[in-house]
């Protein structure tokens, strides 16, 4: 996982607006949500600093944002992981992108 | 009674917990105290500790990795331990609790009768501590006596808090007592194979002799069945 670069993981959101994306979504201590699939209109980053916001619109009347994300990668599989740590490596949020599912 | 064992009928224990790192962090020094005894043993993961919060300091996993890692981590911590036998149900981490109850007693039952063990360890299916450890437990638990036509269950306990056992309902002669002093080195070989879940505990990693002071000379076991004949309080078998 690499320190977000803003224009980097925007532009790797939004690879994924228009087609059918399975998603991963958490927040670690509370919930997760995993292979909800969902058609993606729109994609953002937002945030200026070390921790980035992240929305999508979906479906034509669907929202996810999330905050505090602070690393992301494209894994081997073409996967987005974008994931929020605290300065210890606890991880705090988790949001993950894929075209096929995740391993239940 | 103690079961003696000898070479032709090896002593047996069966633990079923819910993560990798259960069996190093809770009773780590009674495993390694076993296998030095040439008790065979089985541990069943029922996860891979797949949804931990904690993802190595500074972080190097993300959700996706953490499965396999904490898989090869469990190996490595079962070798440390002397722990043969290890055994994953592939249940997803957080979700034991909803997994079909009679479906993981009979998997657990099933293994009770193959492996027939003296002992079985798990967790208590009320002071578990986490929803993934009461699940475990209790299924262990129901599976055991369903099962059982030999060997005793005890739960696991964490640090000394059975020192105490008034406080959960339980008198002084429901605890076993292990004396793993002799064991902690393997402990501590255990703890950092962990290392994705112990790289944030400082102490962990300092010089091994400091590290060591850190734990606690006993580890605490309650008896499965308070009615059982009275059996030693220091040993398991």
């Amino acid at each position: 996982m690499l320190p977000i670069n803003k224009p980097q993981a925007e532009a790797e959101l939004r690879k994924f607006v228009g087609a059918d994306a399975y998603i991963h979504s958490e927040a670690t201590s509370f919930v997760f949500v995993r292979n909800f699939k969902v058609k993606v209109t729109h994609a953002f980053i937002a945030g200026e600093s070390s921790s980035y916001r992240a929305a999508l619109r979906f479906d034509g009347h669907g929202w996810l944002r999330m905050e505090a994300l602070t690393h992301y990668e494209v894994d081997e599989f073409g996967r987005l992981l974008l994931a929020g740590y605290d300065d210890r490596g606890r991880m705090n949020v988790a949001l993950h992108l894929g075209k096929e599912p995740f391993p239940e | 009674m103690t079961i003696q064992g000898n070479a032709n009928t090896p002593r047996k224990l069966l633990a079923v917990f819910a993560h990798p790192d259960d069996e190093t962090f809770i009773c780590g020094g009674t495993f390694a105290k076993y296998a030095a005894e040439g008790v065979e043993m089985t541990l069943v993961s029922a996860t891979r500790g797949e949804m931990g919060r904690r993802m190595g300091n500074p972080p190097y996993l993300n959700r996706e990795t953490m499965a396999a890692a904490r898989e090869q981590e469990l190996r490595e911590a079962c070798a440390c331990l002397g722990i043969g036998n290890l055994i994953f149900f592939d249940i997803r981490d957080k979700t034991v609790e909803f997994e079909d109850e009679r479906s993981l007693e009979g998997r657990i039952e099933a293994l009770i009768r193959d492996i027939a063990p003296d002992v079985v360890l798990t967790f208590h299916e009320r002071y578990g501590g986490h929803p993934d450890h009461c699940a475990i437990g209790k299924a262990t638990t129901a599976a055991f006596w369903r099962s059982a036509r030999k060997g005793a269950l005890y739960f696991i306990t964490f640090g000394d808090a059975m020192e105490r056992p008034e406080r959960y309902g339980y008198k002084r002669k429901d605890v076993v007592k292990i004396d793993v002093q002799a064991y902690q080195s393997a402990k501590l070989a255990a703890f950092r194979a962990h290392r994705c879940q112990t790289e944030i505990d400082e102490w962990v990693w300092l010089a091994d002799n400091e590290a060591l002071s850190r734990f606690g000379r006993h580890e605490y076991f309650l008896k499965g069945d308070v009615q059982a004949a009275q059996r030693a309080n220091t040993d398991l078998f």
